[in-house]
């Protein structure tokens, strides 16, 4: 946080090849964490559904959801955190940052909250298609600020640097 | 008082506190409905029991469970309260003193399981007393982390219990 509060050109410049793997391991945990709800059948209604859907009498939905939930809220928090500090420190527009940050914090809480409205309401209709949308959202808006970030973090330093 | 160059990162904390929140809010869920939350739920969860055919718990089992944690809560510990720190020019004793019973009820949490499974399952209150002591504590430090990223209600924040009064000189917290 100090670093990143008092960046100067010689130091962000430094730091842009470590900040590179970071960005490129973080892009690969974001394909990662696809393909792992694409494997379990969590991008389809019907998978959905048989997966996080609260069984008759299970008032609180399954355990399932809420171990989900615990795991994805602090994947989702880490990311925000991390890549959303590097974009502020980047020259970057601050409404494209702002949208991407706020647009992905948005889709990242209704992925996590979606499943909660079957469970609130049961029947709640399109709970499922809402839930894939703002993963998809929210992995395409994490996705798109790991790409700004590796373009841009250090850039002016290494100008200035010459 | 809140130090103005985190404003800036206003924006990334307070998804993180959000995120936090959930992590917590969720963990309480798990608990509550995983083990219980009086010493007999807790010796039943580990030790087993014969009303609900549950067996005991395995080594292997009880460590699928900690050793993630063990790298996601010092983490999570770490960042939040590294930027309580930085975002809030924190008077240091009492900033230690919170910092070290989150520390405290962490550690405890995490290893009293193997404990009570192993050695002395008396001590299964004590997993109830420190999960319920990091929820509390984890909350004070979201509150404060959220102090300082949201915008002032009425003015600038004023100076609490934890943080240092504004007349004072800033200077970054040490603990």
């Amino acid at each position: 946080m100090r670093f990143l509060v008092q960046p100067n050109p010689a130091v962000l410049d430094r730091a842009r090849p470590p900040v590179r793997a970071f960005l490129a391991f973080a892009a690969l945990l974001l394909v990662g964490w696809a393909a792992s709800r694409a494997a379990h059948g969590a991008l389809t209604p019907d998978g959905l559904a048989r997966i996080l859907e609260p069984s008759p009498g299970e008032r609180f939905g399954p355990l399932a959801l809420w171990e989900e939930v615990h795991q994805g809220a602090f994947l989702y928090g880490f990311l925000l955190l991390t890549v959303g500090s590097l974009l502020v420190v980047s020259p970057v527009a601050p409404g494209l940052r702002n949208a991407l940050v706020g647009l992905a914090t948005a889709a990242a809480l209704v992925d996590l909250l979606a499943p909660f409205l079957p469970v609130a309401w049961p029947g709640f209709p399109g709970w499922a298609e809402l839930r894939i949308g703002a993963f998809a959202l929210a992995m395409a808006t994490l996705l798109a600020a790991v790409v700004v970030a590796w373009a841009t973090f250090g850039r002016e330093a290494r100008r200035t640097g010459g | 008082m809140v130090d103005p160059r985190v404003r800036r990162f206003s924006g990334p904390i307070a998804a993180f506190a959000a995120m936090v929140a959930i992590v917590m809010a969720t963990g309480a869920v798990l608990f509550a409905r995983k083990i219980g939350f009086d010493g007999g739920h807790v010796q039943a969860f580990y030790l087993g029991s014969e009303a609900t055919f549950a067996p005991p718990r395995s080594l292997a089992g009880l460590l699928e469970v900690a050793v993630p944690h063990l790298l996601a809560v010092p983490l999570l510990l770490f960042v939040t309260l590294h930027l309580v720190a930085f975002a809030l020019v924190a008077r240091r004793r009492p900033f230690a003193l919170l910092a070290g019973i989150t520390w405290g009820c962490a550690t405890v949490g995490i290893g009293v399981g193997f404990a009570i499974r192993f050695a002395w399952p008396a001590l299964a209150p004590l997993k109830v007393v420190a999960f319920v002591g990091l929820e509390v504590t984890m909350l004070a430090w979201l509150l404060l982390l959220a102090a300082a990223v949201l915008p002032p209600f009425r003015g600038e924040s004023r100076a609490g219990g934890l943080t240092a009064s504004e007349a004072a000189p800033p200077r970054a917290a040490r603990w």
